[in-house]
């Protein structure tokens, strides 16, 4: 084992060094990164680890499981790329899937979802003139979904930010979950204060 | 004060979401439209206004982070202030040798996390509590602060 998680090697607190007195304890192992890519073609390899418990090395994802976090939906979607890294550029460079990289997801499911949740079509391209959203043609619907999405209406909110991400078809998400340990790539759509705080700092990169 | 978002990363508290979660309870700030996370740690410690007010991210406040209190209470005085968010603290006590029966100085130094809702020098008396290891030395987190000179100062304070 190369890698070793042991702190022999560190010194101590009043900043003397530490003897090596004995060999490396399989306890005390690490493993290469995982370092997951985006990928059609999916692989996972699966590790046995301390315990006889197993953990799911992602090495190739191409989609993951991701929730709205203000309308607590959650749809299977495709990750089209990398955007940001708070820890690493090289890791965007490479288009690195760990967590709580800054990626963009495919809108497509959470189009259909709120279409069929509101009745009302989002991301529809802005033509001068013409309104933003229209409504979804409601003549083949009974009365008792009429009446359902009206009373929807009341409570409904799109964030403008999120609505241009519609129209291109491309949601800003975060990974939360740890590729390289259970072989998923799952994550939230940025909104709020955190989507304009990453947007800045993707911004800044840019036009360095 | 310093801004809040001063990381690379974007700091928030994990246990508040950053959209509006429809029907769930939240501890609401008073005057501001966001929430914040606050806890009482227990065991009759204040939480003071400053975490419950405040704006600062910290992970490992025990009041607005992800740290529990239990294990040790100990007090010590604070030796020195120049690390980001934490403090080392000095201990003294008396030693009893046998032999002579008596007693000899010793004092041991303990690197203790220090919240953004406290103001401490050096000098201070602060109470600290046992937490999960925060770092390498670092385990226990501070939970009052007793200004220098609120009380009678002894020369050698013996715990």
């Amino acid at each position: 084992m190369g890698i070793g998680r042991d702190s022999l090697h560190k010194r101590r607190a009043t900043g003397g060094r530490q003897k090596k007195w004995r060999k490396k304890r399989k306890h005390e192992m690490g493993r290469i990164p995982a370092g997951t890519k985006i990928s059609s073609n999916v692989c996972v390899r699966r590790v046995r680890v301390r315990g006889g418990n197993y953990k799911f090395r992602a090495l190739r994802l191409d989609s993951g499981n991701w929730s709205w976090p203000s309308e607590a939906v959650a749809r299977k979607t495709r990750v089209l790329d990398v955007t940001y890294n708070a820890s690493n550029n090289e890791l965007v460079r490479t288009q690195t899937l760990v967590k709580s990289a800054i990626v963009q997801i495919d809108a497509t499911p959470f189009r259909h979802w709120y279409e069929s949740h509101y009745g009302v079509k989002i991301g529809v391209k802005k033509v001068k003139g013409q309104k933003q959203e229209e409504v979804v043609d409601d003549t083949k619907r009974s009365k008792h979904l009429t009446r359902k999405l009206a009373a929807r209406q009341a409570d409904r909110k799109l964030d403008p930010l999120l609505d241009e991400q519609f129209v291109t078809g491309r949601l800003y998400a975060c990974i939360s979950s740890r590729p390289g340990q259970c072989g998923r790539c799952d994550g939230y759509i940025l909104e709020g204060k955190e989507l304009e705080f990453y947007m800045k700092k993707m911004q800044k990169k840019k036009s360095k | 004060m310093t801004e809040v978002q001063s990381e690379r990363a974007y700091l928030k508290q994990s246990h508040i979401g950053t959209a509006q979660l429809k029907g769930i309870f939240k501890k609401r700030t008073p005057g501001k439209d966001g929430y914040r996370y606050y806890k009482n740690v227990g065991l009759g410690f204040k939480t003071p206004r400053e975490a419950i007010e405040g704006t600062y991210i910290d992970k490992k406040c025990p009041f607005t982070g992800d740290v529990s209190i239990r294990g040790r209470i100990l007090q010590g005085v604070v030796k020195s202030t120049k690390m980001n968010r934490t403090i080392i603290i000095r201990r003294d006590y008396l030693h009893f040798i046998k032999k002579y029966q008596r007693y000899e100085k010793r004092h041991k130094n303990i690197a203790v996390h220090l919240s953004p809702a406290f103001r401490c020098k050096e000098g201070d008396t602060v109470i600290v509590g046992q937490c999960r290891p925060l770092s390498k030395t670092v385990r226990f987190n501070v939970l009052k602060v007793i200004p220098a000179g609120s009380k009678a100062v002894k020369g050698f304070s013996s715990y």
